[in-house]
């Protein structure tokens, strides 16, 4: 019997080893000689689950981006201001109530059809009525006058329509239905060729786009976690991939570590009225502590700590954006700080801490749990302000309560968006309470000017509006400081040798398809 | 006939009211989850450019602040009359895209299902044969280490080992990287198929393993296989007479429980695959708050696991004919 026991486990091992086998032969290289594609890793957040219709959020939300496979009418620049794309010409009435736009009238659909000032109105009228992410309530409708003539109608003065503008994509009213996302038809630089659900996305070049030809003729997009995506790199099967600072000491044969800069940054809010009721904190009321806190961070230091280097400070919710004002950037003083504190009466107590008034400048720093790196940002921030006699402990807690205990405790917030109604929405009283919606604040010029930022007839008025409200002289948020930046997140790429990525702007929040907003300018060395 | 009506009217009851309990438990559960659906989906950060009548209308479509009674009880209406809903993260009803899921998954499902179990019950009455023996030992090591392994971290042990080392099996995915579809062989779809399946049975593997050995282990010290021993009977002879005709019963039972522990499995391994099937369907609608669809995947699941075990009840007739008079009424 024991011949045969012996022959059963030889066959069993045959069998395993042909399981083995039939996986053999060529392994699938991205790379087969071609010169003209890229494998681009994104997390599979990034999918857009309900398809790329403009009206379901493609291109807008979280991570604002081009639409790609549609053309926008206006579209961000390098230094995000506002260039064209369809339109040739806009303009608002001088009390912003309308914005006419022409456009380009040699523009054709990739089913031959051409776009007429009609889709152009149809979408926007479109992604108002279903309005899924992306905010269109302050447009009321659109309307075509002629074929290269869309005429905006506002329900309010909206200075900033310009950034809406350049994150929706104009679909075809002839081939528009329910499902018109799983199967786009745009006018872009590109064709959804392919879209396997939960895996990929393959795009090739529109061979009648109607600006410079992209030089990428096919890009392959795939979905996979931070793990999986750091195997598809060492593996060779993909050109270029998202990954995590914390990956940022590894060495990977043929690759080398990209970072691009970004407004994606975190900050603290720090409620600036007293408690009362659920609302205000009685330390963080106190000027003296926000801007002891805002002079004591070492911004470098904990970018080092926490973000092994992979960012730069952060000063404001818009650094470096068309609206940034650069008078808000302050250099580390810890003297000054400590000197604030002093003078206002915060004195040391037995234990370190300071005191005045019967009250200890202790509070909670609150994190999002299961947000590793606000955590870490929590813990060094806790640590720095310790040395400054400031005692504060950090807490996870969860989205369902964070919005409400963020009205009385300090948060690490992440923000970053290619619009300052981000910076408006933060700063800018409500109605029914007349404190800030995220942190209690209130400061009357602060609101005046921002709504004077809006309701302003060009761009450049409102930029300089939008500075004046964060900085006017000794007043403005920078003054009030409300909330404290600590840094931008640089967001990290692993990029193989010899593919040459164009010049990224600045990325908004998120890791996503900002990345290839210009992949049909890339090209292989 | 009538008994065979009778059975199946039962069983369906018992489905129903099986169904009935799972989406009630369910709905409990995703209302009191911390998630909140707004902050998955749209985001903070998007959130935070947005004028408040924007959020209202997106805290409707959500269904943010609604009563969870009210929202159970319009959910099971629909239900009811046969309509899963609209999934609302992809837009889609609720059916279509579980159909498109469990078609990816289905597969890579029953290939785990089976090499787990044959594997499984070979090892295990190999080891019960020879208890205290070489094999014995090897097996029940490989049965217990293999059981206390997380699955998702196997699975990332497979991928470095088979995609990043050696090079000979894709990363992830069900299909070719930036292949057109029409281009897509089976050959290629079982390549992408192999990691994950083998991961599920490995792990799948032990449990059949060690209740078939225990079994097994039971039967071989029993009177009547002492007896065979005494007739002079070798090991063998007694294992094939004897041991794996007792033995298959309660593998059978198990086998077919195990049904769910692969489903629940497959969610952790699609992940690290990228593997486009039921369970990341699972996992984005349980993150996302997209309640119709995790209800839909829920009461699907549930389904399999139940028929899973129906369909152990009817294979016991077949098996062994002495218990169909009493099992079957």
């Amino acid at each position: 019997m024991g011949r045969k026991r012996i022959a059963a486990c030889l066959s069993f091992i045959l069998c395993l080893a042909l399981l083995a086998g039939c996986g053999g032969g060529t392994p699938a290289g991205a790379q087969t000689g071609a010169k003209d594609s890229v494998v681009v890793v994104m997390s599979p957040t990034s999918e857009p689950e309900a398809g790329f219709d403009p009206a379901y959020g493609w291109g807008a939300g979280e991570h604002v981006h081009e639409p790609l496979i549609q053309s926008t009418l206006t579209i961000t620049t390098a230094d995000l201001k506002i260039g064209y794309d369809l339109a040739t010409s806009m303009e608002a009435s001088p009390d912003g109530m309308t914005w006419t736009v022409t456009i380009r009238d040699d523009v054709r659909f990739t089913d031959g059809e051409p776009l007429t000032a009609q889709d152009v109105a149809f979408t926007y009228n479109t992604v108002k009525s279903a309005s899924s992410v992306n905010d269109f309530t302050m447009l009321d409708r659109a309307e075509a006058t002629d074929d290269t003539t869309v005429v905006f109608h506002m329900t309010r003065p909206y200075s900033i329509w310009p950034y809406t503008m350049a994150i929706v994509g104009i679909v075809p009213e002839h081939a528009y239905d329910e499902a018109y996302g799983q199967h786009p038809i745009g006018s872009g630089r590109y064709i959804l060729k392919q879209w396997d659900k939960g895996q990929q996305v393959i795009l090739t070049a529109n061979p009648d786009y109607y600006g410079e030809a992209p030089m990428m003729k096919q890009v392959t997009i795939l979905f996979m976690e931070e793990d999986a995506a750091f195997a598809a790199v060492k593996s060779g099967q993909a050109d270029l991939s998202y990954t995590a600072p914390s990956y940022g000491d590894q060495q990977v044969e043929g690759f080398s570590l990209l970072s691009v800069a970004t407004v994606d940054n975190r900050g603290l809010n720090l409620p600036a009225v007293p408690r009362s009721g659920d609302v205000g904190n009685d330390v963080t009321a106190d000027p003296a502590i926000r801007q002891a806190i805002n002079l004591g961070l070492n911004r470098e230091e904990m970018i080092q700590n926490v973000l092994n280097g992979y960012g730069t400070p952060a000063y404001s919710v818009c650094d470096k954006m068309p609206w940034f004002n650069e008078d808000t950037v302050v250099p580390y003083d810890r003297e000054k700080a400590l000197f604030l504190l002093e003078s206002a009466g915060w004195k040391a107590g037995s234990d370190g801490i300071r005191v005045k008034g019967g009250v200890r400048a202790a509070f909670t720093i609150l994190y999002p749990t299961g947000d590793s790196l606000r955590q870490a940002l929590a813990a060094d921030t806790a640590n720095q302000l310790k040395t400054l006699g400031i005692d504060a402990s950090i807490e996870g807690v969860g989205w369902d309560v964070a919005y409400d205990r963020a009205q009385m405790d300090p948060m690490v917030w992440g923000w970053g968006a290619h619009t300052p109604m981000e910076l408006y929405n933060i700063y800018h009283t409500m109605e029914d309470t007349g404190l800030a919606q995220f942190s209690p604040y209130a400061n009357a010029q602060v609101d005046a000017t921002m709504d004077k930022a809006l309701r302003s007839a060009d761009l450049e008025t409102s930029y300089a509006l939008w500075q004046k409200a964060q900085r006017d002289g000794d007043a403005g948020i920078s003054a009030d400081l409300p909330w404290v930046w600590l840094v931008n997140v640089e967001h990290l790429y692993w990029a193989r040798d010899g593919l040459t990525v164009a010049e990224q702007k600045l990325h908004p929040h998120g890791h996503g398809w900002s990345i290839v907003n210009n992949v049909d300018r890339w090209s292989w060395k | 006939m009538k008994r065979n009506l009778l059975f199946l009217s039962k069983n369906l009851l018992k489905m129903a009211l099986l169904l009935l309990c799972v989406s009630m438990v369910a709905f409990f559960l995703v209302s009191v989850s911390p998630i909140n659906p707004l902050q998955a989906n749209v985001g903070q950060t998007a959130l935070g450019s947005m004028s408040p009548e924007q959020i209202q209308k997106l805290e409707e479509y959500w269904g943010v602040g609604q009563p969870p009674v009210e929202r159970y009880l319009a959910w099971a209406g629909d239900v009811l009359r046969g309509d899963m809903g609209t999934s609302l993260i992809y837009r889609q009803s609720v059916a279509s895209v579980i159909g498109q899921r469990l078609q990816n998954s289905l597969w890579l499902l029953v290939i785990a299902w089976a090499l787990s179990g044959t594997i499984g019950f070979f090892l295990g009455a190999v080891a019960g044969a020879n208890r205290g023996g070489i094999w014995d030992r090897l097996i029940k090591s490989y049965s217990l280490i293999t059981a206390s392994t997380p699955a998702f971290w196997l699975a990332l042990l497979l991928l470095l080992f088979f995609s990043v080392w050696l090079k000979v099996l894709p990363i992830g995915l069900s299909v070719p990287i930036g292949m057109e579809a029409s281009a897509v062989t089976l050959l290629d779809r079982v390549r992408h198929a192999i990691l994950p399946a083998l991961t599920l049975a490995i792990t799948g593997v032990s449990s059949v393993a060690l209740h078939t050995r225990e079994k097994m282990i039971d039967v071989m010290e029993s009177d009547y296989a002492l007896f065979a021993r005494a007739r002079g009977d070798s090991n063998w002879r007694i294992l094939r007479r004897h041991g794996l005709r007792n033995v298959l019963l309660p593998a059978l039972t198990l086998q077919f429980a195990s049904v769910g522990e692969i489903i629940g499995g497959s969610v952790l391994i699609e992940q690290v695959f990228s593997y486009p099937g039921l369970g990341q369907a699972a996992v984005a609608a349980g993150l996302g708050g997209d309640v119709p669809l995790l209800m839909g995947v829920t009461l699907v699941c549930a389904g399999l696991v139940f028929l899973g075990n129906l369909a152990a009840n009817l294979l016991y007739g077949v098996v062994d004919p002495r218990m169909k008079g009493r099992e079957s009424p």
